[in-house]
């Protein structure tokens, strides 16, 4: 018995040397920093780095080396981090940096893309209409980058549970590795799958609270996604770039009973906010007998300006949500009509 | 049988809860007989749905004897589909191509409004009714089929009005609250609000700060609804009793109720400083109602309501003191600072929470308030917050700097605004601060999209801001 668990940690520690310890990363907060952690390296605003605590790494030539990290504000030996506490200030050679916590908003802005992902002020608004909540039951796809999933996993756990699709194998099984490696696995099941043709399964079928779709052909998905919601209804969201997705998604909502089906469009703004000091002219000593054009000044003034970016992302993608009643009170319109299923 | 969880939704059967037409009304305490509101108030009979599953719909019928008096009469789909002729019937009427030929003299409907109330009086059911209403208009059949199908949803609308009860949720509560007067919640839309949670981290199990004065408890209603068991959210407020209208309309379970600790920032902030009556700050205890208890809590209220437009002017000026904070602190349930004209309905609204103040106003209160406030300072002393929220009419600046320290580093801090200013304020003076990082000041944009074939366009009208927020991370950089 003793034997028989010693052999798999054993295991566990030569091939995933870090999962036992980073293991509540995402999930949970922690006051010092261990090795094998992943944590968000903040040197500025604009420059962020999501980074894994390991002290050793291999070099070009495959020789284990120190683990040293080169950054805007100088170099980090990663081992130097180990002990420190989440939130304190990290000396580096030209500055310093803070270790932060990692969350799902910092791994959106950090994360290696893989797809196009959906950005916070999006991810808000989708947890928001999609009304989860500790518990709930609710399906993703595609999963892509995995920037939405960490943000549904955090709104659902620990009751709860997202399952997520894609029919990109390597884009599956790197978001399954990731959601380990973050701690929360537990929380999630990523499936390999076409949900277009295939739908999401029967283990969901008639268990999810909600669904969310971001997929080249949201139309296609929606009559599986009426099957894997509970009977006592549920909420939809579809995400998508192009108007014409949106028109075709809708008809196919109104179609399958769907009420409250609405379309909408969020974007953020960022603002710059400076104190700057302005020069002011005199002009009120102004008298007939001066020449030449000497500016008089008064005493600047100082303000603070609130600027709108000079650019900005200007569209994302817009939201289509959407209620699907109880049963009970479910009324498709495509069946009272007997126009087609498509 | 106490408060009901009900949300009523009103709605034509075919588009049965259209949530952009301002017709949501909440029913958060429960009696039989309730005024909603649709366009206006209306009494209504509501007795009727209790015990009826939600999702329940009720077509509301004039009662017999008086005029602006309903009760509910409950439908089946079968009702509701043949009640509506826009559902069972589209398309079938002869229509034309575009209106080259509709003169709008305000002659078209033959039909007075009068005729019209008398028919739906006499018991004609709507599909009776609107097909009246089309024999006896010039324009219909020439009107296109699209605008024919506007037509008759407006007649629907106009003469029949649906509710359907609804299990609130923190969407649907946010939404009505918004549309029925959005003064109330001091603009706080939901794009916003949906901000607020993503921005300061929202963990089910987390141990979260807020201090809320005048969005009616709505900012504490979603983080709560993120929270598990394990969960702890701190209400701070400045008053005798926090603003609990949409917590309370969210018909918290248990769980719920315990992970919510309601404590008067005053009295968290003695308590924490171990300093019980030897603080300065302690001066203002004479202005402050819930230090005495629930004698002078009734006074207290006489008082606000008397000094409501002195507190406002206060509370706008710059070199406000923390006194002023607290006389202004009832006042802004109110809404002094929005209202301009509807002194009437700010006035029941006292009533109301004076009330609901009698209600739990007994002897054991006091007990209780210690209760939480040892509760609250207790959690915050043992372990630092996880993340802080800051939704108030007070300036964002004292409140920040006193309730941050209670925030543990590499956690989030947000402050939502109506306004941009104090948030610059406060952005410059964060700017000083070493143990603070990331700041940001943003706001969001929403746009609502009308899609149909050939007719998506965005929708006419949209709310021109959503308010600000300033986030930032607490960090500690080892200086003070
Ligand atoms: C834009 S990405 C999703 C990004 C993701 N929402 C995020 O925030 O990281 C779309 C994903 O959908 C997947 N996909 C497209 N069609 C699919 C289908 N029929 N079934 C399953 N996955 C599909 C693609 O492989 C791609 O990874």
């Amino acid at each position: 018995m003793i034997c028989e668990n010693y052999t798999n940690i054993r295991k566990i520690l030569l091939f995933r040397p870090h999962d036992l310890r980073d293991i509540m990363s995402f999930h949970t907060h922690k006051t010092s920093i261990e090795e094998g952690d992943t944590l968000m390296l903040y040197l500025s605003p604009s420059s962020l780095l999501t980074i894994t605590v390991n002290s050793l790494t291999k070099n070009k030539h495959g020789a284990t080396v120190e683990n040293i990290l080169q950054t805007t504000q100088g170099a980090l030996k990663v081992r130097n981090l180990i002990g420190q506490k989440y939130g304190s200030r990290i000396e580096l050679s030209k500055g310093s940096a803070y270790a932060l916590h990692p969350t799902p908003e910092l791994w959106t802005v950090t994360l290696p893309h893989r797809t196009q992902i959906i950005y916070t002020p999006d991810i808000s608004m989708i947890l928001f209409q999609l009304e989860l909540r500790p518990g709930c039951i609710v399906i993703e796809s595609g999963t892509g980058s995995g920037s939405l999933s960490h943000a549904l996993i955090r709104a659902i756990k620990p009751s709860g549970h997202l399952y997520t699709f894609d029919f990109h194998e390597h884009r599956a099984s790197v978001a399954r590795s990731e959601f380990q490696s973050h701690g929360v696995g537990d929380f999630v099941t990523v499936a390999h799958q076409d949900v277009c043709q295939n739908g999401f399964g029967s283990e969901v079928e008639r268990k999810a609270d909600a669904v969310f779709l971001d997929l080249p052909h949201p139309w296609e998905a929606v009559p599986h996604a009426v099957n894997a919601m509970k009977d006592s209804g549920g909420r939809l969201c579809s995400f998508s770039p192009c108007m014409e997705q949106v028109q075709r998604t809708c008809e196919k909502l109104r179609g399958l009973g769907f009420v409250e089906i609405s379309t909408l469009e969020v974007l953020i703004k960022e603002y710059q906010v400076s104190a700057r000091t302005m020069s002011v002219m005199d002009l009120d000593s102004i008298n007939a007998n001066d020449n030449g054009p000497n500016a008089v000044w008064k005493d600047p003034l100082k303000i603070v300006s609130c600027n709108a970016p000079l650019t900005l992302a200007g569209h994302t993608g817009y939201l289509t949500v959407a209620t699907l009643p109880p049963l009970l009170s479910r009324v498709p319109i495509d069946s009272v009509n007997g126009t087609n299923q498509g | 049988m106490g408060r009901n969880p009900a949300a009523v939704v009103k709605g034509s059967p075919r588009k049965r809860t259209t949530s952009f037409d301002g017709s949501f009304i909440p029913v958060e305490r429960f009696v039989p007989t309730c005024e909603i509101r649709l366009k206006w108030p209306i009494p209504v009979m509501l007795s009727i749905v209790v015990g009826k599953p939600v999702w329940t719909t009720y077509r509301m019928e004039q009662k017999k004897n008086g005029k602006r008096n309903y009760q509910l009469k409950e439908c089946s789909i079968q009702d509701l589909k043949s009640d509506s002729i826009t559902l069972s019937n589209p398309g079938a009427l002869s229509s034309g191509t575009d209106n080259r030929n509709i003169v709008d003299d305000g002659s078209s409907q033959k039909l007075s409004m009068e005729e019209i109330v008398n028919l739906r009086d006499e018991g004609l059911s709507s599909k009776e009714i609107v097909g009246t209403l089309i024999e006896n208009s010039k324009t219909f059949h020439n009107k296109t089929e699209y605008s024919q199908q506007k037509y008759l949803k407006k007649k629907e609308k106009k003469y029949f009005e649906y509710v359907t009860v609804r299990k609130p949720t923190v969407r649907l509560i946010a939404e009505i609250m918004f549309r029925l007067d959005q003064g109330k919640i001091m603009g706080l839309r939901v794009d916003t609000l949906s901000q607020i949670n993503t921005a300061v981290n929202l963990h089910s199990h987390g141990k979260y700060i807020v201090y809320e004065s005048g969005c009616q408890g709505l900012a504490s209603a979603s983080m709560l609804n993120g929270l598990s068991g394990e969960g702890r959210l701190v209400l701070v407020h400045s008053g005798n009793y926090p603003q609990k209208h949409a917590l309370l309309a969210l018909n918290l379970t248990e769980e719920q109720e315990n992970c919510l600790i309601s404590v008067n920032i005053y009295n968290l902030l003695r308590k924490l400083k171990g300093t019980c009556g030897s603080e300065t700050q302690t001066a203002s205890v004479d202005t402050t109602p819930v230090k005495e208890g629930v004698e002078s809590s009734d006074v207290s209220f006489e008082k606000e309501v008397d000094s409501s437009e002195v507190s406002v002017k206060e509370a706008l000026s710059p070199g406000q003191s923390l006194e002023n904070v607290t006389d202004t602190s009832e006042t802004d349930v109110k809404d002094q600072v929005i209202t301009n004209s509807d002194q009437e309905s700010t006035g029941s609204g006292k009533r109301k929470l004076s009330e609901s103040g009698n209600d739990d106003g007994s002897a054991k209160k006091k007990s209780r308030w210690e209760v939480e406030t040892d509760r609250a300072a207790g959690l915050l002393s043992s372990q630092k917050a996880d993340g802080l929220v800051l939704v108030c009419r007070e300036h964002p600046s004292s409140i920040l700097n006193a309730l941050l320290p209670l925030v543990a580093p590499s956690r989030n801090f947000v402050v939502y605004n109506q306004c941009r200013e104090p948030l610059l304020d406060l952005f410059t003076e964060l700017m000083k601060n070493p143990n603070v990082i990331n700041v940001r000041l943003t706001d969001t944009w929403l746009r609502y999209y009308q899609v149909e074939s050939n007719r998506t366009h965005p929708l006419v009208n949209m709310t021109g801001s959503g308010g600000y927020l300033l986030t930032g991370v607490v960090v500690d950089s080892g200086e003070k």
